[in-house]
């Protein structure tokens, strides 16, 4: 009776009927999962690493700029790099379940496909949030002993707006590697089309801009990719978001739709 | 209980199950046999709203299971092994799948302990061997304390004591009135285990009945008689329907006749008997007998 108990002991203790699937049980268990991968750690961890080493590497190249750089620049402009961290993180909290077949435990504890979709979202999004205000708050700490003048906390709008905007863009990419992870499974294909979109168009549309002036309504189109609109939004001194919001919440909505599709319609 | 109708599951043209209708009832343990590929998984992911049926449908309980409000303490399942995140350690996927449905950690640590994966709890899943994955599994499906256990080929690759645990806890289950099915492709297993047997093949139910009836049916049941006159014997029972072969010199397989018969016989005519024992077949008889013509993959008869 040592490994295996006696078939009666499965009752010892009955599971009351009380027991239920609700959505907020449905987000403990993603916020389990989530943090019991180590993949979510590195993740965090490069993006923390990244965005608080970039943040000390302007500040100190902008001490030599004779304050012509904002101290919040520095604390937020990692996030161009980050962004593929946080894109692949929501990509793989995706596939890793596709490719170890956990998927089939998801979906068999939750059967409503869209409520798994929404509730991974909210989670891995929120973690990513959670972390970047960390990260910015370590950030503004440790560049403060560097910079001549600090973040002017009196003008919201050169301080907590655009952190506030800095955070929100983090969770967006997060989101499109989400939907982009449901709308293709595999790892490889998901992070590729994350890092295309979030990376790589970016760069493609700057080429048109030697391609002469019929070209160049692309060039002022790749204002609104997701990299783009983010950078746009974390900048001081925007009259307005508001296209830059719209286009964001565009990318984020497309593969989450996408995705949502192709999980309420293929078999898992 | 499991109510199927009309269930059809194609993949491009090729169908892998094909207008299968069952009814698992509660109280016994139902057996799934059939070779590879003869539809035993997708019918079971059909189940559990993984696969959506091409037609048909099916029930648990009377409902959908898309549509259960609480799933895992309605059904259990084990579809296969690997449905678990390989990084993730077996205390925390059991924890985060109690979690959907509010059930706590005691719960938890209880099927850990019951499925005697305590020792390896803290490890990664991806380290377990088949047999620990299976126990594994087995302790997700048992979680919620389901009405309802589907468990997909349960004994694959756990060790004698896992397999005899398997057997003596899904009878135990049945016995409280659980509706228990569960697949296999495993013969002597399946007739120590299930009460009920329904074999598929090529996607379609062949049959679909008591094991003893099963064995009964499919498989003819014969005689080895033994005799110094053995040739006197074998002519005198020689009718209609009975067939003798000569299995070694003094000795020979007769069926189509009782024991009873045979003995009367050699006794009104004074031919001594040495042995009259009669030999019923097995479900793997049966089996073979059933699916024959419905194996997927056909291996090469050895000469």
């Amino acid at each position: 009776m040592t490994a295996t108990a006696t078939p009666t002991a499965a009752h010892r203790s009955r599971v009351s009927t009380t027991h239920r699937l609700t959505f907020l049980h449905l987000l403990r268990s993603e916020v389990i999962k989530i943090v019991s991968l180590r993949s979510t750690w590195w993740s965090l961890g490069i993006t923390a690493a990244i965005s608080v080493g970039m943040s000390l590497l302007v500040t100190a190249v902008a001490r030599d700029l004779d304050g012509g750089y904002p101290a919040i620049s520095a604390i937020v402009v990692p996030t161009q790099f980050t962004m593929l961290v946080a894109g692949i993180l929501g990509a793989i909290v995706v596939t890793g379940e596709y490719s170890t077949g956990m998927i089939r435990s998801t979906l068999t504890a939750e059967p409503r496909r869209g409520a798994v979709l929404v509730a991974k979202s909210i989670v891995v999004a929120a973690v990513v949030a959670v972390t970047t205000v960390v990260v910015y708050a370590a950030s503004i700490l440790l560049t403060a002993p560097l910079v001549a003048q600090g973040i002017d906390w009196t003008t919201p709008e050169a301080s907590t707006v655009t952190l506030a905007w800095g955070v929100a863009a983090m969770a967006a990419f997060t989101l499109i590697g989400v939907g982009f992870g449901f709308l293709i499974r595999s790892s490889a294909g998901a992070i590729a089309a994350t890092v295309g979109v979030l990376f790589v168009l970016p760069i493609v549309f700057t080429m048109f801009a030697f391609a002469g002036e019929s070209w160049r309504w692309i060039v002022d189109a790749a204002q609104y990719l997701p990299s783009n609109a983010a950078a746009t939004l974390t900048s001081t001194g925007v009259d307005d978001r508001l296209p830059s919001v719209v286009a964001l919440c565009g990318w984020v909505a497309g593969p989450l739709v996408l995705g949502w599709i192709a999980l309420r319609s293929r078999d898992a | 209980m499991i109510v199927a109708e009309h269930l059809t599951k194609r993949y491009g043209d090729k169908t892998a199950v094909d207008d299968v209708s069952f009814t698992v009832a509660p109280g016994r343990v139902t057996g799934f046999l059939g070779p590879n590929g003869a539809g035993k998984s997708t019918t079971m992911r059909m189940i559990v709203g993984l696969d959506r049926p091409s037609a048909g449908h099916v029930t648990v309980g009377g409902q959908d299971y898309r549509r259960l409000r609480s799933p895992l303490t309605e059904v259990g399942v084990l579809l296969d092994a690997k449905a678990v995140h390989t990084g993730r350690s077996a205390r925390s996927h059991l924890r985060a799948m109690a979690a959907t449905h509010g059930i706590g950690r005691a719960r938890v640590d209880e099927v850990i302990e019951l499925t005697g994966i305590g020792s390896v709890a803290g490890k990664r899943a991806g380290a377990f061997s088949l047999g620990m994955g299976q126990r594994l599994g087995i302790a997700a499906a048992l979680l919620g304390d389901p009405h309802t256990l589907i468990l997909d080929e349960p004994v694959n690759g756990l060790d004698p004591e896992g397999v005899r645990w398997v057997r003596q806890f899904v009878r135990h289950l049945a016995a409280e009135g659980r509706t228990v099915l569960l697949s296999s492709h495993l013969m002597s297993e399946m007739s120590q285990t299930a009460d009920h047997v329904i074999v598929l093949g090529r996607g379609k139910v062949l049959a679909d009945a008591p094991l003893s009836e099963l064995v009964r049916t499919w498989t003819a049941t014969a005689l080895v008689v033994r005799s110094p006159r053995l040739s006197e014997l074998v002519d005198a029972v020689s009718a209609p329907g009975v067939e003798a072969t000569a299995l070694e010199p003094g000795a020979a397989r007769i069926t189509g006749a009782t024991p009873a018969a045979v003995g009367d016989l050699a006794a009104s005519l004074g031919i001594p008997l040495h042995e009259l024992s009669p030999i019923s077949g097995s479900l793997e008889d049966a089996y073979l007998a059933l699916t024959g013509e419905a194996v997927e993959y056909r291996t090469k008869e050895i000469a």
